[in-house]
């Protein structure tokens, strides 16, 4: 009997007289026809085969077997079903005209027990942590090994004294460095500030005393001595990493000013105006007998009142 | 913590019923259970999954130019922590796919899947394995080595000898009438991003359509017998798939282990001591072309370019073809015999390539 | 009635357990397989593969218990009681080590006397047609292939069939025949598959893993170990000189007093060079 649709709610006719209405209606999830219908009679409901319907018709359905036979058919266990909605079977809805909430599939036997359905998804868990677990670290550690290079402590020749003209004014130096970038060797054009300190300028530069820069092991790698006349500073603003100036300020007169933010810094490095969290960075420095300046290319992370070095 | 997962559960449910989502991507019924048989499909999302991830992984230290692509990849092996491991396993990865895709359609053909109302489905993975074998060749031309390049320099010629499209095709890969620059960033290119998101899109078209035609079942067994072991894609199937999935991931890691990825010598136009030999799934076309009957400019386009996609023709031709209802592959004698035939071939053509090796030092 | 292991084939019933218990081992070899690769240790040689076998052990006799008592209840409707894995398992390795035995040598000798006829048979065959060299391989293979190959399966017929023959035995010897019906007994063995405490099993399970990734973690070198020839070699650390500050201070201080000299004889040269007219300069 193909394609029997019969309807919720139709009215149930045996051979001797109505019985009652149908509930359900129950698919077969195979042949994806109907199987059984669900029949409430009497107040209780029953399961009927549906080799036993005669005829449906448009509100009701005519059955083969008396009320009694009826009786004998075993009664509707919902808990052995489930509704089409909670179950995913390619064209059933197509194939049974019934309501998704009404249309029944059998239960699989297998999916009945819930502690071995929890099981198995524990282990779904535990055996995609053996997968991604190990790769964790690798990728962790593949990620990250550029991104704690050792700083660049070599010293660099980046102009001579006698560009300076005047004291405690800011000279730009620019100068080439060539280093190692992955598997590029680059050179960059690369600025830095030097400036011929008074005594008095020194004091504001060197207001702790001497200097000292270290390594990422904390090992002092070079003193910056207070006497010496000639400050380096970083061409890095210290706000935010912008390229500062030399310029006039209407009233601050001459000063190092960053256009991005509006930093304001004196010949000493000292803030004066703006957002700069700390004096300029001073970098090692030293002057050879013929005046040639060396320069370490210390970097400071930007934005912070301390100096924590990067590079 | 568990009534705020509940609550977010509630509020995601509450918009897009998340219930009836879950009924249906889950809780699909198996008929005749969940089996071993089908992980294949799984597992190679599984490995392309693993491709992406090794593959974006390589791509923040390769660098896709002539001049640095072998310096960076050397670096990847040599410099960076763990580059060896991630490469090597992308390397293997690949070799994972097309042994996967081949076990794939495999199980596919034999269990007559193909079959009505599968046809589309069916097409949809040609394509697929269209892609994979595509990923194949352009990924071996990026390390840039000698092995990379004669390889794909050999590859390229053979489509030139297509009648008509050939010269066009050769060019537009190669980017000139020679590889160079042009070829590299042309392969880059495909294998990051043009085929990674045709893959993507066609997987997705391969899973709607799966999942629309429903699973094809065992090609045996009683109604009794197929209701009595019918389970849930979750979590019977789900578990076998991933328990197959991570024989995969110890397989692909222990062959990066045994065989670490290890470049030739830079490219360059002259191979020197090494006998230029496409990757060992295209070494059965590759030997095919050494015999005579595939010489010469017609022969070498029958053997090389004509009869595979002749072979790919049938394969998409194949459910129209045969339209017998009949699964088993045992009562299905002209299938098991070609399915065979076609495998003993392509095992017999590679090792002949890989005996051939003798003859070449 | 006849008995239900009866009606099955010898070769398919010793094939279906061997070939599923194969699989159900092979993730759990491949573990210790990874971590003694990991380690740098080869697991198909001298240590490693004992370790690997011998721990193979284990995992094959719960892999082919289980993986029979499914197949006796299931296909067969027998229920076996005690310990199934460890009974057909050394009859299977005292049969596999036999038959392979025998078979290594079979096959061996097969694909030796097969090369050379196939060697001589070509010789004599190029003499009077020539034949490409691309073509002779593949013939020549086939030519000696094809028999050593049905030599091997000859054996792994004769082995599956004898195993199959000792796993009927089994069945018959130490399992009842199971009343329940198909549906009944395919929950049961369903039910196998599930712990009797399954939280108990699951957060082992997860300790064995976090603790085995741990070690793999350990074990994976961080650089690779198959160098490029031509590639530098890793950079060994050169001995840093330590600084001492005052010394460095000292040689500040010296070469300060040279420069500050030198400038001095500049400022001088620029005082004398003021006289003359200044040109453009920064």
């Amino acid at each position: 009997m193909a394609s029997v649709q019969p309807k919720i709610k139709s009215k149930v006719r045996c051979v001797d007289g109505e019985i009652g209405e149908i509930v359900h209606v129950i698919a077969d999830p195979i042949s994806l026809e109907v199987s059984h219908i669900v029949v409430r009679a009497n107040g209780t409901q029953r399961q009927v085969p549906v080799a036993t319907i005669a005829a449906v018709r448009d509100d009701s359905v005519e059955l083969l077997c008396n009320a009694a036979q009826v009786s004998g058919f075993p009664e509707h266990r919902p808990e052995d079903f489930l509704t089409s909605k909670q179950v995913e079977i390619p064209h059933l809805e197509n194939k049974v005209h019934v309501e998704p909430g009404d249309l029944l599939v059998p239960f699989p036997v297998l999916e009945k027990s819930c502690a071995r359905r929890n099981f198995f998804a524990g282990f779904i868990h535990v055996i995609g942590a053996l997968i991604g677990l190990p790769l964790v670290w690798p990728v962790l550690r593949f990620i990250m090994a550029p991104m704690y290079a050792p700083y660049d402590n070599r010293w660099l020749k980046i102009g001579n004294v006698s560009k300076i003209k005047t004291e405690d004014v800011g000279v730009q130096f620019i100068f080439k460095k060539s280093f190692k970038d992955s598997v590029l060797q680059r050179e960059e054009d690369k600025n830095h500030w030097v400036v011929k300190a008074t005594p008095e300028t020194l004091k504001k530069v060197y207001p702790q005393g001497d200097i000292s820069f270290t390594d990422e092991k904390g090992d002092v790698i070079w003193v910056n001595k207070q006497t010496v006349p000639y400050v380096a500073f970083a061409g890095k603003c210290p706000h935010l990493g912008c390229g500062f100036k030399w310029r006039t300020h209407k009233k601050l007169g001459q000063v190092f000013l960053c256009p991005c933010h509006l930093s304001i810094y004196d010949n000493s490095g000292k803030v004066l105006d703006g957002p700069a969290p700390r004096p300029l960075d001073v970098l090692p420095i030293k002057v050879s007998a013929t005046g040639e300046i060396e320069i370490i290319d210390v970097e400071y992370k930007s934005g912070k009142k301390e100096l924590v070095r990067i590079a | 913590m568990m009534p705020l997962l509940q609550k977010v559960y509630d509020f995601v449910d509450e918009r897009i019923d998340l219930k009836t989502l879950e009924a249906k991507m889950m809780k699909e019924p198996i008929k005749g259970g969940s089996r071993w048989a089908y992980v294949f499909g799984s597992v190679l999302l599984f490995i392309f999954i693993m491709q992406a991830v090794t593959g974006v992984l390589l791509m923040f230290y390769y660098i896709p130019s002539a001049d640095h692509a072998y310096a960076s990849t050397q670096f990847i092996i040599h410099e960076v922590d763990y580059g060896w491991f991630i490469l090597s396993y992308h390397f293997w990865g690949s070799s994972a796919m097309v042994v996967m895709v081949f076990a794939h359609m495999s199980q596919v053909f034999l269990w007559g899947a193909y079959k009505s109302p599968r046809e589309m489905i069916w097409l949809v993975g040609l394509a697929l394995f269209g892609i994979v074998m595509a990923f194949g060749f352009t990924g071996y031309l990026l390390p840039w080595d000698q092995r990379a390049y004669w390889a794909t320099t050999v590859g390229v010629e053979i489509m030139d000898k297509t009648p008509i499209v050939g010269d066009f095709m050769a060019r537009f890969l190669k980017g000139g009438p020679t590889p160079g620059q042009m070829t590299l960033s042309r392969f880059f290119v495909i294998h990051v991003m043009v085929l990674p998101g045709a893959l993507m899109g066609l997987a997705g078209l391969h899973l709607f359509l799966f999942r629309s035609a429903g699973p094809a079942g065992p090609f045996r067994g009683t109604p009794e017998e197929l209701k009595a072991k019918t389970d849930f894609f979750f979590p019977r199937q789900v578990w076998k798939d991933i328990v197959a999935m991570a024989a995969v991931f110890l397989t692909i890691s222990s062959l990066a282990l045994i065989e670490p990825v290890v470049l030739l010598e830079e490219a360059k136009p002259d191979p020197g001591d090494y006998h230029p030999e496409p990757e060992w799934y295209f070494l059965f076309l590759f030997q095919l072309l050494r015999w005579k009957i595939f010489s010469g400019e017609l022969g070498q386009f029958l053997g090389a370019t004509a009869i595979p996609a002749a072979f790919m023709l049938l394969l998409a031709a194949l459910p129209f073809i045969d339209r017998g209802p009949e699964r088993n592959i045992f009562k299905r004698p002209i299938a098991l015999l070609s399915w065979t035939v076609v495998m003993i071939g392509i095992l017999v053509l590679t090792v002949s390539a890989i005996i051939n090796r003798e003859f070449l030092d | 009635m006849s008995h239900p292991a009866t009606t099955i084939s010898s070769v398919k019933l010793a094939w279906a357990l061997s070939w599923a218990a194969f699989w159900t081992g092979f993730p759990f070899k491949m573990i210790v397989a990874l971590l003694l690769l990991a380690a740098q240790i080869h697991p198909w040689e001298g240590a490693g593969l004992i370790a690997l076998l011998a721990l193979s052990v284990p995992i094959d006799i719960w892999a082919l218990g289980l993986t029979a008592r499914t197949f006796f209840l299931e296909r067969m409707g027998i229920e076996v009681r005690g310990p199934v894995g460890i009974g057909l398992w050394w009859q299977g390795a005292v049969l596999g080590v036999a038959t392979l035995g025998v078979a290594y040598y079979a096959v061996g000798a097969t694909a030796a006397v097969c090369q050379k006829a196939t060697a001589a048979t070509l010789e004599l065959v190029n003499k009077i047609i020539p034949i490409p060299v691309a073509e002779q391989i593949t013939i020549e293979l086939l030519m000696w292939a094809v028999p050593t190959t049905i030599v091997a399966i000859i054996f792994l017929l004769i082995g599956l069939k004898l195993f199959g023959w000792r796993i009927k035995r089994f069945a018959v010897a130490s399992g009842q025949t199971s009343s329940a019906g198909l549906q009944e007994r395919v929950r049961e063995w369903d039910d196998w598959r599930v712990p009797a405490d399954p939280i108990l099993m699951l957060v082992s399970f997860t300790a064995v893993v976090v603790l085995l990734t741990v070690a793999f973690w350990v074990l994976l070198p961080v650089t690779t170990t198959h160098r490029h020839p031509d590639y530098p070699p890793p950079p060994t650390d050169a001995v840093k000189k330590k600084v001492k500050p005052e010394e460095l201070l000292k040689k500040t201080d010296a070469s300060l007093a040279k420069a500050e000299a030198v400038l001095e004889m500049l400022e001088k040269e620029k005082a004398k060079e003021k006289k003359k007219p200044v040109g453009p300069g920064k």
